[in-house]
């Protein structure tokens, strides 16, 4: 029963989302803020039980860990935020969290983005061995990784102006950045249509008899809706255009 | 008075900043403690920045009732809707198994947020249709690499050209990987720049207000 | 010619949207099922699962939202069916709030299916804020960073997590990620000093951005988008949700092109008649 009345539920929502697509309309604004609003609760129900009771009420009571109840402290000004008389207080909470933000993050990302990154383009670009000097496709790859990496690097440099050799090596690099952006753009088109071919998938599902034909009944339903929504805008809009 | 509203926040992400850069780079057993405490108090803090931004948001919705501006009527539905998931997700105990909890999520959660974001199919669609012209050399290569990916990624596009899946993973191999890195390479020393700023308290932004 | 190039780009944007619902209808309602050939990262991720003895500690952390369900949420079913059957010691976790409840599901049902008990062969540790916050103090002590499960389980008296301290004590991690914190979290807080092996999964937008991390060998493997979640059913020989979805993918893209094509024909017949003109 839960699930035949979830599934006209969700079918529903589905459909007034996508009523969208026609032109925006109040099935789609309830849809969106319904989003909202569950987003919020849900988020609210997380937070206390996986934050306020999990890590903070139960280690400080059963464990012991009572200094988490500085933390907590902490916390609590970050929401002064909201009370004008004692905003400034929030600062100390979020210098705390910017500062460790800000110092954990820079040996790391100078080992992981930087070094090692540097370490992998700098790879041999000939190989030298038994059947003596090689040069085959995964040297090639190697020279146009090192190739790309500083071109497009020359690119990006603004602090000096882009003239003679420095702007060659611009000009391959923006070729670079467009190979990487239409890749970028085909990925976009095959995520964008994964998400909707799973959306159809579930539509096709909860239109079978097992689910009351959800599907089909509520597009004919929100199709008749739009349509009398359609026609009540209208009069609306003559009425006021008649003197 | 002006130190602790002023001062004191920068002097506190100074310390902050500068005992954990070095801390990295000390494996005692106490530079470990620390940042293990001290990672579990941001794990509490981040749970109260999140009711920050939910109560933001819920300030921003109250504003539209208050003024009446277009649409306020929508913003009873987000408050009623709230507070209906927050009471369910009380009663079911925060379970999801089997609960009102997880029925709220499975079929309104998941299917709204899911509907979201699929809807972008279409108008990705009609952006490519209206917009992606070769209008330059350099258009015509996104073109050309755009096309070439989209085509050998699917069983199609593989079966009707026997080598071009080959073709599209030598362009995210080669030239993406190549272009992606120097942009990575860019905005890690972005990143470190700005982090630096913070510490030293050149960069004051996440303090707000005027004071 | 030229009035009907410039009536089709100027076509109400309804119609396209109309082409795109049925290119992704009709192959859901009649499939074809083509061949799906495995690519060379899909298969490092599969074949190191597969090389990891019975009993290994092994972390799945679920990083999206309903947002990228139709992606990643295959995956997840794939390398836990995989984990599984492999016997290894599964942690599940997440570190996007929204995607708990996903998380929660797809460990649990899939757990179900392949008969493994919860607290002796699996533990799920929910969701906990901080993002790259809980990656360090996973890898300081992990019982602090989830004392309870998400059952509210005590996890120092769970079996599967026998000898299991922190992120140093886990053979392989697998990040499923929609964006951040994600992947790259997992690597520069978590890799990066703690030493375990990282694979990454993630949605078809964010692929093209991981590949620097795959070609050093950052990651050991990448499973991009719907494709590669087809890829790994069929080598795990065990075809879903992900693999009917294929055929629909081939079909809107090859829409997409010719949309493309169409709009490049009818730009250049207008702009060849306006050269003309001049």
């Amino acid at each position: 029963m839960e699930g035949f009345l979830g599934a006209w539920v969700a079918v529903g929502l589905t459909l007034f989302i996508y009523s969208f697509l026609y032109k925006d309309n109040p099935f789609f604004k309830l849809a969106e803020h319904l989003y909202v609003g569950v987003s919020m609760g849900y988020t609210i129900v997380r937070i206390y039980y996986d934050t306020m009771v999990k890590s903070l009420y139960q280690p400080m009571v059963s464990e012991g860990k009572w200094w988490l109840v500085i933390a907590a402290l902490l916390g609590l000004l970050m929401l002064t935020r909201f009370i004008p008389k004692i905003t400034w207080l929030s600062r100390w909470s979020f210098a705390f969290v910017v500062g460790f933000g800000s110092g954990v993050v820079i040996p790391r990302i100078i080992s992981s983005y930087i070094l090692q990154q540097v370490q992998g383009t700098l790879l041999p670009l000939a190989s030298v061995g038994e059947g003596g000097f090689r040069f085959g496709l995964a040297q090639l790859n190697t020279v146009l990784i090192l190739v790309g990496v500083v071109t497009v690097l020359f690119y990006f440099f603004f602090s000096i102006e882009h003239r003679g050799a420095i702007r060659g090596a611009a000009r391959v690099g923006i070729y670079f950045l467009m190979i990487s952006f239409g890749a970028g753009f085909g990925y976009t088109v095959m995520a964008r249509m994964s998400l909707l071919i799973g959306r159809i998938d579930d539509l096709l599902l909860y239109s079978s008899s097992d689910y009351g034909y959800a599907t089909i009944v509520l597009s004919i339903l929100i199709i008749l809706g739009l349509l009398y929504w359609e026609r009540s805008s209208r009069k609306a809009v003559k009425k006021v255009d008649m003197p | 008075m002006l130190f602790w509203k002023r001062q004191f926040p920068l002097f506190i992400a100074f310390v902050m900043g500068v005992v954990f850069i070095f801390q990295y780079y000390i494996p005692h057993p106490y530079s470990e403690g620390m940042l293990t405490e001290v990672s579990e108090w941001l794990r509490i803090i981040s749970g109260f920045a999140i009711i920050l931004g939910i109560a933001s948001l819920s300030h921003l919705h109250y504003k539209k009732i208050q003024r009446k501006e277009p649409g306020w009527g929508y913003s009873y539905v987000v408050y009623l809707s709230m507070i209906i998931t927050v009471v369910v997700g009380l009663w079911s105990g925060g379970k999801e198994e089997g609960s009102g909890l997880g029925w709220i999520y499975n079929y309104t959660l998941v299917p709204l947020q899911g509907t979201m974001f699929s809807i972008l199919a279409f108008f990705v669609a009609s952006a490519a249709y209206r917009a992606f012209r070769a209008k330059t050399k350099e258009a015509t290569v996104l073109l050309i690499a755009g096309t070439i990916v989209m085509f050998g990624r699917v069983p199609l596009g593989e079966y009707l050209v026997s080598n071009i899946g080959g073709l599209a993973e030598w362009i995210l191999n080669v030239p993406n990987t190549a272009a992606r890195r120097a942009i990575l390479i860019g905005i890690s020393l972005g990143v470190i720049a700005t982090s630096l700023k913070i510490i030293f308290g050149i960069e004051r932004g996440y303090l707000g207000g005027k004071e | 010619m030229r009035s009907f190039a410039e009536k089709m780009l100027a076509i109400d944007r309804r119609w396209i949207f109309g082409l795109i619902a049925l290119a992704t209808l009709l192959p859901l309602l009649y499939p074809v099922g083509l061949p799906i050939r495995p690519s060379p990262q899909v298969k490092n991720v599969y074949e190191y699962i597969e090389g990891l003895p019975e009993g290994s500690v092994f972390l799945l952390s679920m990083d999206f939202d309903p947002a990228s369900k139709p992606e990643l949420y295959p995956m997840a079913v794939s390398i836990l069916r995989h984990a599984f059957k492999k016997n290894l010691r599964m942690m599940g976790m997440t570190l996007w709030v929204t995607g708990t409840g996903m998380a929660e599901k797809v460990i649990s049902d899939v757990a179900q299916e392949m008969g493994k008990q919860r607290g002796t062969d699996y533990v799920f540790l929910g969701f906990t804020p901080g993002s790259s916050a809980v990656i360090l103090n996973m890898g300081q002590d992990l019982l602090a960073t989830f004392p309870k499960d998400h059952y509210g389980m005590p996890t120092s008296e769970l079996p599967v997590l026998k000898g299991v301290r922190s992120l140093r004590d886990v053979q392989y991690a697998v990040s499923l990620a929609a964006g951040s914190p994600g992947i790259e979290t997992w690597y520069v807080y978590g890799k990066d000093k703690y030493k375990f092996e990282l694979g990454g999964g993630c949605t078809a937008v964010a692929a093209p951005g991981i590949y620097p991390l795959l070609q050093t060998g950052q990651i050991n493997g990448l499973i991009g988008g719907l494709r590669g979640a087809a890829e790994y059913e069929t080598l795990l020989e065990r075809k879903g949700k992900a693999t009917s979805g294929m055929d629909a993918q081939s079909a809107t893209h090859f829409m997409i092109i010719l949309l493309i094509l169409a709009c490049n024909l009818f730009y250049f017949v207008t702009r060849r008649k306006d050269t003309r003109r001049r």
